[in-house]
């Protein structure tokens, strides 16, 4: 899948197209809106990723134009102003999320995920983890026939970890991806530990959770 | 005072200044005209008399030596009386006098002519008086009625003076409503100029316009200001997180600086939120949000205590929640209310002990709603309790642990909401937090 980073911070840019990359995404850097323009007039994007703040273009004109242009891609706005109007202008002005700086690249990938599940209507939106099959679209796990009881926050908790398995996620990534930014700055990613511990016990009354493993001092892993 | 009573009273009081100082002179003047006017007449009637004498004309009034003529009319309000004197006696000047006069038996007062003439070598004196009675009545009239007329004036006056006055202010008073009291924040200022035709009046307008217009420029500036700090600090922090998630994600270091890394995300995950918590009670101040809400707060207490239900079964605390119903509380904003109370329940888990208690209660007064959230917490101590909202303090507290901006950030939305806000506290014992939101309750 293609990508276009629109992003004048060029360090910036250049993580994002790193680990994109590794994601086996196939990345196209534009640093101001005129190259921006430009590139996404010649070529097919699955993902523009759009910085509102740049030096040459207002990210809103600049958003409009490409959707007409490129009806296809999706849109991702990225911004440092974590203004409400800004993120409302952006959806209405047809961009398909938003992400306010700083954010997880984790963070990143699963949204871009998300908009191509549903972009692509796939069908088996269910992800099989051990015994258990976890159906995103209607938010339910079960063991076999047997639904599992989860909490919201739980069942976000295990959909995130699927979604980046076999990857280790960080307490941090995770409380970022469950609390958002309504915890405060010195909030006690401990709480993580919490979840985990229940989503065990209750998914252990059915049966083993040795895919869930514990990366000591750092985070969780879901492995398959 | 206000300018129109000050103007009417003043008006009221030169005005009856000078009609005292007329009333008092009013009675002099007139008698003096009257006075005029009836010496004139005796003047000429005496010059008639004279007249009549001289030619002898007037046989039937036979003058003998030593006999005097006295003559008036059925009122008494005129008479001629003609007087001999002894021939020796020096003529008198013809004079004008007010004397009371015995008329026909009574002693009224009368104006009197007294003019000496010589008849037929003997020395006489014409007297000719016309009765001052009906005059002076007629002057007491004339003043009682026109000092009525002058005080009914006056009256008049004061009622339209007050009323000119508040017409002509109508300007003065729209200009501190609209411009002033109307303004809250310079990016809503309207610089429409406010009709009059009073130059003082648009001096002001004006005036106020320029000063909006420089204020709005700084406000202006300072929300750019704003704006381009948090995108300035925000961009370098965005770039070292997503570095130090590549470097994790790539595998790309030693195991024993992973946890360096790790360590280095949260601090910078910090700083990234100490900067949005700043941002956002700057942006607060600045009215930067929309009130645009309103908000059933029964139902928004549920939605946080469910937001938190994980984080309040962890902790095994029991929460009790009476919450009375009430009219929605608005307009406001939603998120942030939302943000404010989800603050203080937070900070009631989380200080609180294990199987500790929260008491949530929501009580409907006459034009209130007033929320409490008690806890079974560790308290605060008194000396702190003042600086629990204070962004600049709390840095700095005695035991060197910071409380967070959770809770500056909850009375910066209160004030935005105009919420009253207080916090009584002890130590060990727990601590109750008390909101009242302004709410308008009607009789069911």
């Amino acid at each position: 899948m293609n990508v276009l980073i629109v992003e004048d911070e060029k360090s910036l840019s250049h993580e994002m197209e790193i680990f994109l990359t590794k994601q086996g995404y196939n990345c196209d850097v534009a640093f101001n809106g005129k190259s921006a323009s430009e590139k996404i007039f010649v070529n097919a994007y699955d993902f523009v990723l759009l910085d509102i703040g740049l030096p040459d273009y207002s990210g809103f004109d600049l958003l409009k134009e490409a959707r007409e242009a490129s009806r296809d891609a999706a849109f991702i706005i990225l911004t440092a102003r974590s203004e409400t109007d800004d993120k409302i202008k952006g959806l209405d002005l047809g961009a398909d999320d938003y992400l306010a700086k700083p954010f997880s690249l984790l963070e990143l990938h699963s949204r871009m995920q998300a908009i191509t599940r549903r972009k692509h209507g796939l069908t088996t939106n269910t992800i099989q983890i051990g015994d258990f099959l976890v159906d995103i679209n209607n938010r339910t796990i079960h063991y076999k026939t047997q639904p599992v009881n989860l909490t919201r926050k739980e069942f976000d908790l295990l959909h995130y970890l699927a979604l980046h398995k076999n990857r280790v996620l960080t307490r941090m990534q995770l409380t970022e991806h469950i609390w958002g930014d309504v915890m405060e700055e010195d909030y006690d990613s401990n709480y993580i530990d919490v979840h985990i511990k229940n989503l065990r016990k209750k998914l252990g009354a059915f049966a083993a959770t040795d895919w869930l493993e514990t990366v000591r001092g750092i985070g969780y892993r879901l492995n398959q | 005072m206000k300018l129109q009573v000050k103007l009417a009273i003043y008006n009221a009081l030169s005005k009856g200044i000078i009609i005292a100082a007329f009333g008092f002179l009013m009675p002099l003047i007139v008698e003096q005209v009257v006075y005029d006017h009836i010496d004139k007449r005796l003047i000429a009637r005496s010059d008639r008399v004279l007249k009549i004498i001289s030619r002898g004309g007037i046989n039937e009034i036979i003058l003998e030596q030593d006999c005097s003529f006295e003559s008036y009319n059925i009122l008494k309000e005129e008479f001629v009386s003609i007087v001999p004197l002894s021939n020796d006696a020096i003529a008198p000047e013809t004079f004008i006098t007010n004397e009371e006069w015995d008329v026909g038996g009574d002693r009224l007062n009368h104006r009197i002519i007294r003019q000496a003439f010589v008849y037929d070598n003997q020395l006489y004196q014409l007297n000719i008086g016309e009765g001052l009675g009906t005059i002076d009545q007629l002057n007491r009239i004339i003043v009682q009625f026109s000092l009525t007329l002058m005080i009914l004036f006056i009256i008049i006056s004061v009622f339209i003076d007050i009323g000119f006055a508040r017409l002509m202010l109508r300007p003065f008073n729209k200009i501190v409503k609209e411009k002033l009291q109307l303004t809250r924040n310079p990016a809503s200022y309207n610089f429409e100029t406010i009709k009059t035709t009073t130059y003082e009046f648009s001096y002001l307008d004006r005036s106020i316009n320029e000063l909006m217009r420089k204020t709005r420029q700084a406000f202006l500036i300072e929300k750019e200001f704003i704006a381009n700090v948090a995108h300035e600090l925000l961009t370098p922090i965005s770039i070292l997180q997503n570095r130090l998630e590549n470097m994790i994600i790539g595998n790309e270091v030693p195991v024993e600086f992973e946890n360096k890394i790790l360590e280095s995300q949260k601090t910078l995950s910090r700083l990234s939120k100490i900067i949005k918590a700043l941002l956002m009670i700057s942006k607060i101040e600045n009215d930067q949000y929309l009130k645009q809400e309103t908000v059933h707060l029964p139902t928004l207490v549920e939605e946080i205590i469910a937001e938190l239900e994980e984080l309040i079964e962890e902790k095994n605390i029991i929460v009790e929640k009476v919450l009375e119903e009430t009219r929605d509380f608005g307009p406001c904003n939603k998120s942030l209310l939302f943000t404010m109370i989800f603050n203080l329940v937070n900070n009631a888990i989380r200080y609180n002990n294990i199987g500790g208690k929260i008491c949530i209660r929501g009580k409907a007064g006459i034009d209130t709603y007033i929320i409490e959230i008690e806890d079974t917490g560790i308290g605060i101590e008194e000396n702190q309790l003042e600086n629990i909202f204070d962004r600049f303090k709390r840095f700095n507290p005695k035991d060197g642990q910071g409380y967070g901006l959770g809770l500056p950030i909850v009375k910066t939305i209160a004030d935005f909401h105009r919420i009253g806000i207080r916090m009584v506290s002890k130590v060990m014992k727990g601590s109750t937090v008390i909101l009242t939101l302004p709410v308008i309750q009607k009789a069911k």
